[in-house]
Parts: structure tokens; C-alpha cells; sequence
């Protein structure tokens, strides 16, 4: 299998924020993510999954090369998260709540700009538009304001603005968050069919369901550690996913659920 | 440069298909042009008023014997001089009211079929002089016989106006000019940066694989456009309204500027606006919000004010004063519009302000790598 993704002993602390006129509780820094290491092969959808503060998106954000880590380095197609961001860069795609478009503009001018900040030829970066845009009913409203957009038409266009230069690798944070059954259902189709076309996918979601639905290994991530690695079924055995996050959870962190 | 191009692209469209954007773009000129001409309006009318009983001061120039009355001589204070031309030099430095010639052999041209000519200097930007011109016409006027500054190539009015208008620019302009483009700048800068900080829209910039120097030169190059454009806008908005500033008394079709003049001033806006935009865009970029953004220009925006104003000190600056960003352009500003600016000077002055925006935009360049200042919440 081809490895498109290599992480090793990737570190990253953050210090805690300073509060004036009060006396700061507890450390002063926080390891987000400590020594982390694990791999994700071409064709592949790999679950990430943690409760909140495990490190998810602090390792996703490193991937994505908007932060550094202390130690460690990631390899994307070969490249270094570390040392070559620009090449990184255009083999990635992000999907995050915490990136947002443009309200003023129209999801057709969205896409042309990103495509042309990502150097697409301007006849490819059309045809490509055409069929996510027809893929996703895009064309109903491609030229209403972003802002004016529902949730769910939101999503979409940020999915197909974030796919606009056709990546290797994509990261989706929490894509099907506060999205109907319906727009959820054509994300998570959309998510198969690009798997299908050989993308490597990192899925982070709270969602166990749609772990077992989409993704082919699981990474378990508490405390900034990775608590378990392993094909869905060799995870959970004949357990489902959800009580298996659990076991290990109380396991790890020593916490009665 | 083809990312720089689409960023500039980008954020033009931001800025003129948004009405609010545009509405600001005119709104300040117009306010400035409609305040101005309020404020005219009012001077004007609580202008000084002369004493009553205030005799304006003459000198008549070949005045024929018994040519005025005894009633016509009392509203008017005679005053002596050695010549016609120290007399008009007196009108135009303010120390004598008017002069009035009569041309020479009058009387026999008057019996005669010629009608000649009595002249009535004045200084229109002397209150007597106004009064005392006013007077003297009218006690010429009615007569068939004579006419009253008839040739119409003589200039009766001996204010400099050159001077009187350049005088005013040089001292005004440049305050004026600094407010209003630093307004401008501050009306753009924290909401292109900051703003889309705090919309999480630049950190969907920050993913592509454009460099983030092309982001910083994109964004500082619309930016300065936009605010160049508010800020000629509202310099047409002085320059509308100074005539009813100035209650009337300024003649702005006397201003005669070269195309060096209008060369310099040019190339001391861009630059002016290119430091302020670079400025403004470092703070913003250090700022977590529009907020946090607007609180830390706006005391920026106060000292490069006053650092424009400066230049109001200076009456005989050295040339390494031009070198000091913002006070060497308040200075050779005030240089060029009163034709006293050398090309050294202003070449300093530009120059200062183009390295110093050089090194902001590297220095911006830097900030939008550090994820503490670009993830900031």
C-alpha cells in the first residue's frame, strides 16, 4: 500500500493565555499532542476520534501546516509539513468549521478565486466547477451571496471550494456538523466516491456512526496520545464503536463514565 | 505576482459591491465639501465689521482741482506718496486702502470728444480696501463723461494672489491631507485584515499554497487604492469648499500650479498612503478583531497627524528633516504647494516613506507566518 501520509512523534504544547489581575491556575503549558505517530495509505478514509481537548484538531491544524509542531514532522506525498509547506499545501484539501469563506461573494466567484490561488489552469478549474457544482446542486445558487446561504448550502460550497484543486490528501473536521439528513447524505456519499477515485481521507468526527459507515482504520486519540490504532474490525471486535471509544477511555484516563 | 493580482482583484471586488463601501468612499468628501462651505457661510457673516466713521485711506494720482466736493473729500483719508507705483505697492502690502489715477491731461478730455479713463486700485483681501474701493466707485460712477477701470487688461485688484493662495494651501493641505488619509486608511485597513482574522477567512488564505508575502503586498496595494481613492475624493471636497471657506475672497482660479507641482504632490500622496496603509496593516494584523484593531490605530493615527502638522514649525528645514517619515512629508507637502519645494527634498521625503513601507510589508510578511499572531482568538 502506498503511504500518503506519515506522522512521527509529532509534539505540539501550547502556553496557557495570562490573565491579568489574577493569579494563573494550574500548568502554564498544555501538551495538545505528544509524540504521536501513525500513518494513512492512498485509498484509504482514516477516523480520527477523541473527545474534546484530545488533540484532534491541534494534529489536523499541523497537517494542514497552519501550525508547527515543537517535534516531530509529518510527510504528505513525500513532502514535510515541517520544511515544505507550499508543496504540501497543494496536495491538501481542509474542511473545517473553523476556516470560513467570504460572505460577500458568490460560491462562483469563491471557486474561481481558490482555484486560481491554487494555480489551476482556468479551463480545468470550469470544467471542474461544472461537475462539483452539478454534484452538489451548486448551480441553483451559485450566484447568491455565501452569506445569504443556508447551513447545508453553505457546507457544500466550502466542501467543493476546499476540493476545488483536486487534492491527494483531505482533511474533514466534523464535516456532516449541523448539517440536515439529507446534505449529511450526500457528504458522506461524496466522501465514498472520493475514496473510490484513490484520495487519502482523514476524518475527524464525534460521530460513531458515521466512523463505521465511512472509515477503513481508526486512530483513538486521548490526552494527546493515540490510545488505539487498528482496523474497525479488529477495534471493536464484537463490540460496536461506541462502547469500545468508552472502555478504553475509562482504561486510559482512569474516569468512570 | 499573479496571486498579488488576484488578491488585489479579490479585495476590489470586496470594496466596490458593497454600497456601504462605496457610500464611504464619497461620504467624507461630501461631509468635508457641505461642513466647509457651513462654516464659510458662517465666518462670512460674523466677520469683523469696520468702526464706523472709519475714513478709507487714498492717494489720488494727478487729481484735476475742484473735480471732487468738499462732502466727497470728508469720507475719504488722503495720504501722500512720491510715486504712482510706491503708492499701488502700499495697496498691495495693506498699508493704504486704494489709489485712484487720473489719466493724464483729464480735463481737456473730458471738454474734449475722448472719454477717459479714472482707475481705482484696491486689495481684495483687505476689508478697508473693499470699503474704500466701494466708495470711490461710487462717487465716480454716474458720470457720462469718464469711465472708471475701463481697460480691460489692467489688473485693478492688487492682491498677490499667487501668493495668498499658495500660502493658504501650504499651510492647510498638508493637515488636511494627513487627516483625511489617514481617515481613509483607518476606514479600510483593520477590517481587511483583522476582520477577516476574525472571520476565519484568512486562515482559508493562509492553507493555499500562495506565499504569504503575495497575501501582505496584495492586500496592502487595495488597500492603498481604496484609501487614495477616499482621500482625493475628499482633498476635491477642500478644495470645492475653500472659496466659501475663505468667504469668497479667495480666487482659486489665480493658483497656478506647474505639472512638477501636481508630479510631486501625486508621488507624496501614494507614498504617504502606501506608509499609512503598511502602518495600520501591521497593527491589524497584530489585533485579534476590528476592535482591538481600531484601538490600536487610533492613537497611531493621532501621532502621524500631529507629525503632519509639524511641518507647520519648520520654516526653514534642513534637508534631513525630509528624510523622517511623515514629517518630511508634511514638510515637502507644504514645500510643493508653495513653490518653495526642492526635488531633493521631496525625492527624501518619498523615498523615506517607500523604504519604510518596505520594511513593514517584511515585516508583515513575518507576522502572517507566526501562528500566534494568525490563529490568535
Amino acid at each position: 500500500m502506498e503511504e500518503i501520509l506519515k506522522v512521527e512523534g509529532l509534539t505540539k504544547t501550547f502556553k496557557q493565555p495570562k490573565k491579568l489581575f489574577k493569579k494563573a491556575e494550574g500548568p502554564e503549558t498544555v501538551v495538545a499532542v505528544n509524540n504521536l505517530s501513525f500513518a494513512a495509505y492512498k485509498g484509504e478514509i482514516f477516523g480520527l476520534l477523541g473527545p474534546n481537548g484530545a488533540g484532534k484538531t491541534t494534529t489536523l491544524r499541523i497537517l494542514a501546516t497552519l501550525i508547527k509542531p515543537d517535534s516531530g514532522n509529518a510527510h504528505i506525498c513525500g513532502k514535510s509539513v515541517v520544511s515544505e509547506e507550499d508543496e504540501v499545501r497543494k496536495k491538501i484539501g481542509f474542511l473545517t468549521s473553523e476556516l470560513k469563506l467570504e460572505d460577500a461573494f458568490t460560491p462562483d466567484y469563491l471557486f474561481d478565486f481558490f482555484s486560481g490561488l491554487y494555480g489551476i489552469d482556468k479551463s480545468i478549474a470550469q470544467s471542474r466547477k461544472f461537475s462539483l457544482f452539478q454534484k452538489f446542486g451548486i448551480d441553483a445558487f451559485k450566484n447568491q451571496k455565501y452569506g445569504n446561504l443556508s447551513t447545508g448550502m453553505k457546507q457544500k460550497v466550502a466542501l467543493v471550494v476546499s476540493i476545488a484543486h483536486d487534492p491527494e490528501f483531505i482533511i474533514f473536521d466534523e464535516p456532516t456538523n449541523g448539517l440536515d439528513v439529507l446534505t449529511a447524505r450526500v457528504v458522506t456519499d461524496f466522501l465514498q466516491e472520493l475514496r473510490a477515485d484513490g484520495k487519502t481521507i482523514i476524518l475527524s468526527t464525534h460521530i460513531f456512526s458515521l466512523v463505521e459507515k465511512l472509515c477503513d482504520r481508526v486512530g483513538i486519540l486521548i490526552d494527546g496520545k493515540l490510545a488505539a490504532l487498528d482496523t474497525l474490525e479488529n477495534l471493536t471486535k464484537e463490540k460496536n464503536l461506541e462502547d469500545t471509544f468508552f472502555e478504553l477511555y475509562e482504561k486510559v484516563t482512569g474516569a468512570k463514565i | 505576482m499573479k496571486n498579488v493580482l488576484l488578491i488585489i482583484k479579490k479585495e476590489f471586488n470586496r470594496f466596490f459591491k458593497d454600497r456601504r463601501m462605496i457610500l464611504m468612499l464619497f461620504l467624507p468628501g461630501l461631509l468635508i465639501f457641505c461642513l466647509y462651505s457651513l462654516i464659510g457661510t458662517v465666518m462670512e457673516k460674523a466677520a469683523p465689521t469696520i468702526p464706523e466713521g472709519y475714513k478709507p485711506t487714498v492717494y489720488f494720482c494727478r487729481l484735476p482741482d475742484g473735480f471732487l466736493s468738499e462732502n466727497d473729500l470728508k469720507l475719504l483719508e488722503g495720504k501722500d506718496f512720491e510715486t504712482l507705483e510706491e503708492a499701488k505697492s502700499n495697496v498691495a502690502e495693506g498699508t493704504l486702502d486704494i489709489v485712484v489715477e487720473f489719466q493724464a491731461n483729464f480735463t481737456a478730455a473730458v471738454e474734449g470728444s475722448s472719454r477717459p479713463e479714472v482707475k481705482v486700485y484696491y486689495n481684495s483681501s483687505v476689508q478697508t480696501s473693499i470699503v474704500g474701493y466701494t466708495l470711490a466707485t461710487g462717487i465716480l460712477s454716474g458720470h457720462n463723461a469718464f469711465t472708471v477701470n475701463s481697460t480691460p487688461t489692467e489688473k485693478f485688484d492688487l492682491v498677490d494672489e499667487d501668493e495668498q493662495v499658495t500660502n493658504i494651501f501650504a499651510m492647510v493641505i498638508p493637515l488636511l491631507m494627513f487627516s483625511l488619509l489617514a481617515s481613509s486608511c483607518i476606514s479600510v485597513a483593520p477590517e481587511a485584515i483583522a476582520g477577516e482574522k476574525e472571520r476565519g477567512t484568512m486562515a482559508t488564505m493562509l492553507i493555499t499554497p500562495v506565499k504569504r508575502i503575495e497575501i501582505v503586498l496584495g492586500k496592502i496595494l487595495s488597500l492603498s487604492c481604496y484609501a487614495m481613492l477616499s482621500g482625493i475624493i475628499s482633498f476635491l471636497g477642500v478644495i470645492l469648499s475653500l472659496p466659501k471657506l475663505s468667504g469668497g475672497l479667495l480666487n482659486l482660479g489665480a493658483v497656478s500650479y506647474g505639472v512638477g507641482t501636481y508630479f510631486m504632490l501625486f508621488g507624496l500622496i501614494i507614498s504617504i498612503v502606501l506608509v499609512m496603509i503598511s502602518a495600520f496593516s501591521v497593527l491589524s494584523t497584530l489585533a485579534k478583531n476590528v476592535k482591538e484593531a481600531t484601538a490600536f490605530i487610533g492613537p497611531l493615527m493621532l501621532v502621524i497627524i500631529l507629525l503632519g502638522m509639524s511641518s507647520m514649525f519648520f520654516t526653514n528645514p534642513s534637508v534631513g528633516l525630509y528624510a523622517i517619515p511623515f514629517i518630511g512629508s508634511g514638510i515637502a507637502m507644504s514645500a510643493v504647494l508653495s513653490t518653495t519645494a526642492s526635488a531633493l527634498g521631496v525625492v527624501l521625503a518619498i523615498l523615506s516613506n517607500l523604504v519604510l513601507t518596505a520594511l513593514l510589508v517584511v515585516l508583515m510578511g513575518f507576522m502572517f507566518k507566526k501562528e500566534n499572531i494568525m490563529l490568535k482568538k
